[in-house]
């Protein structure tokens, strides 16, 4: 006897249903307009690239994550496990054939050896958009401009850009006299400020400085009020950076309440050189959607060029779920917006209106098989197909055909010749 | 020719409100010599020249600031949709946006509208009435002699201006409902300048 397999996948993987693709392809599609509309190339890095490539620059805990394996040749390989080291290797391999500046977007998935929980995945996509080979400030600004617009694009009424400076997180860090060897993990410990909140901050830093130190950083970079009030307070410290950022951003038209300046802002990782920013969307427990900042030496494992930049990366599985809990994706249909159903006498008009109505650009798809009509209006329903059209005997006769408005039950008897113009106008409130 | 001085107004080159833009713009003092073809006019005791454009072009052009302000039919301005303001209402060129159905019809109301096809030439302020009144219909964009439609079986009813519902009645139409009040307005590009304060005094 035949043993059936199991049709399963692994642990923190997922199957797309077409359900599911079509809301991943709308918001997508969107995102995409977007970094074109700005004028941003798309590049594609390999799944697989040699295992050294990819956990020389992670250290032990990222090495732990990544999947590598060996191939049959017996290479040491590894799946992508960011898109921030492949693109360095990419901009140092094809550094002579890039216009620099350079600026692309990649959309692609990566793969992490994590432990699965809610919007945690081991397969899950990236979409990264970056700015390397200047170190004008008018990237920063369009940078911030151009996340603005796909919060806008993708609708979402509320927003929030928070941004800071790494020099100013290190020029606090020195007046405070903290040595350099405790710097990286107070920048670490400052992270989680709006996670776990001051008290547990302070409890961590004192673990680490004085009691005296840990209280004056915390109030150097916990502030409250708005962003001039702040730079106001902070205006020993502060990196002439900020307001020349800020003046730009206005200047590109970033709506203004939507940017926060947040001094406690560090964004962990450690290759950040200068302004990082964080976007979140309030009224949604999910942290950051959108992240990223300046560096100032992208490619320096992989070439002798210092090459500064600006990038941030889109969490796509995150803005996924936001969009779903807050109802943005629904009535997003299946690609067919029309059936057209199966009369063994008149099939050659069915076939003429299913041709008039592709090439007329309208997605339609024809029904197969010679059912009862009940059978073909079911199959419409489960697909959710908006309408319907029938070309029986008496309409093929006078070179009409009825159009059934499933959503709401209205059928209409009009020319054949005009189906299109009646589809292409409808108006759905 | 070109334009000399430095503000512009747009008024309808030919049409129905081309005569009382011209009557209206005198009312305020100004004097001009329309001179035959010319697109052109300067005002002899005004630093302004008036532009004499299609109607339909007129909001456009005063969003892009080639002109600072021109006359044209609110139904227009609501049409295109453009970024301009209306500076006031100037009480002539009165009509109705109106919705009619062929003598008979089984369309008798509003929600009748449900599924129908409706030819016009404004297929974004009918979409608007669609939205607010949450109508799912099919509209047929045409440009011209929107009358015609129901008799060619292109359209179910049609949306259309009517002034005194001459047209309407010798095609066979009943108005079923107004869904716009128009008249002509003076309208202006978003920017300030003080040449057009001083033109506004007037």
């Amino acid at each position: 006897m035949k043993s059936i397999l199991e049709p399963q996948i692994p642990k923190g993987t997922r199957d797309f249903l077409p359900s599911d693709m079509v809301k991943r392809d709308y918001v997508l599609k969107k995102m995409k307009s977007v970094f074109v509309n700005y004028g941003y190339d798309a590049i594609e890095t390999p799944a697989l690239e040699y295992a050294k490539t990819i956990l020389e620059k992670y250290g032990d805990e990222g090495a732990k994550l990544t999947y590598t394996f060996k191939d049959h040749g017996g290479r040491l390989l590894a799946l992508r496990y960011d898109q921030t080291v492949p693109f360095a290797r990419f901009v140092a391999a094809n550094f002579h054939d890039l216009p620099m500046p350079f600026k692309r977007y990649q959309i692609s998935p990566v793969w992490r050896a994590d432990k699965p929980a809610r919007g945690r995945y081991r397969e899950f996509y990236q979409c990264d958009v970056d700015i390397v080979g200047t170190d004008s400030l008018l990237a920063e600004g369009e940078i911030v401009r151009l996340m603005a617009d796909v919060f806008q694009a993708l609708n979402f009424k509320q927003f929030v850009i928070k941004f800071n400076s790494r020099r100013l997180m290190n020029n606090v860090l020195s007046r405070l006299d903290i040595p350099r060897e405790t710097q990286v993990s107070v920048i670490r410990i400052l992270d989680k400020l709006e996670k776990i909140g001051k008290d547990d901050v302070l409890q961590l830093l004192k673990e680490l400085l004085s009691a005296k130190t840990a209280e004056l950083l915390l109030e150097s970079v916990s502030l409250t009020g708005t962003n001039e009030e702040k730079m106001k307070w902070l205006k020993k410290d502060l990196p002439p950076e900020i307001s020349e950022f800020l003046t730009i951003c206005n200047q590109f038209g970033v709506p203004q309440e939507a940017l926060v300046f947040e001094p406690s802002l560090a964004r962990g990782l450690d290759y950040y050189t200068g302004l990082v920013f964080e976007a979140s969307v309030p009224g949604i427990n999910l942290g950051p959607v959108c992240a990223g900042g300046r560096y100032d030496d992208l490619c320096s494992t992989f070439s002798p060029e210092k090459i500064s930049g600006v990038g941030v990366a889109f969490g796509f599985d995150r803005i996924m779920l936001a969009m779903e809990e807050l109802m943005m994706l629904v009535g997003i249909r299946l690609n067919s917006q029309v059936l057209v159903t199966y009369f063994e006498e008149t099939l050659e008009h069915s076939l003429k209106i299913v041709n008039d109505l592709r090439e007329a650009g309208i997605a339609s798809e024809l029904y197969f098989q010679p059912d009862r009509l009940s059978k073909q209006m079911k199959y419409a329903d489960k697909k959710g197909i908006p309408f319907v059209i029938l070309c029986g005997p008496d309409e093929a006769a006078k070179g009409e055909a009825v159009i059934k408005v499933m959503k709401i039950g209205k059928q209409k008897t009009i020319p054949q010749n005009q189906l299109s113009l009646y589809l292409m106008g409808y108006h759905e409130s | 020719m070109k334009p000399t001085n430095p503000l512009r107004i747009a008024v309808q080159s030919n049409g129905r409100l081309s005569e009382p833009s011209r009557e209206y713009l005198r009312s305020l003092g100004l004097q001009f010599n329309l001179n035959g073809r010319t697109l052109i006019t300067p005002c002899e005791n005004y630093k302004l020249d008036i532009l004499h454009l299609r109607d339909d072009d007129i909001p456009e052009y005063v969003s892009r600031e080639v002109a600072d302000f021109g006359i044209v039919g609110e139904n227009v301005v609501r049409e295109k949709e453009s970024r301009v303001r209306i500076v006031k209402r100037l009480g002539f060129g009165f009509c109705k946006l109106v919705i009619a159905v062929p003598e008979g019809s089984p369309i008798q109301s509003v929600n009748d509208l449900e599924g129908e096809r409706i030819a016009t030439t404004y297929p974004h302020v009918l979409a608007g009435f669609f939205r607010e009144n949450r109508i799912n219909a099919a509209i047929i964009p045409i440009e011209g002699s929107v009358e015609i439609a129901p008799s060619l079986n292109l359209a179910d009813a049609i949306c259309d201006l009517t002034q005194t519902g001459k047209t309407l009645k010798e095609n066979h139409l009943v108005p079923l409902m107004t869904i716009m009040e128009s008249e002509a307005v003076l309208i202006e590009s978003m920017i300030s300048r003080h040449e057009k304060l001083e033109f506004l005094k007037l």
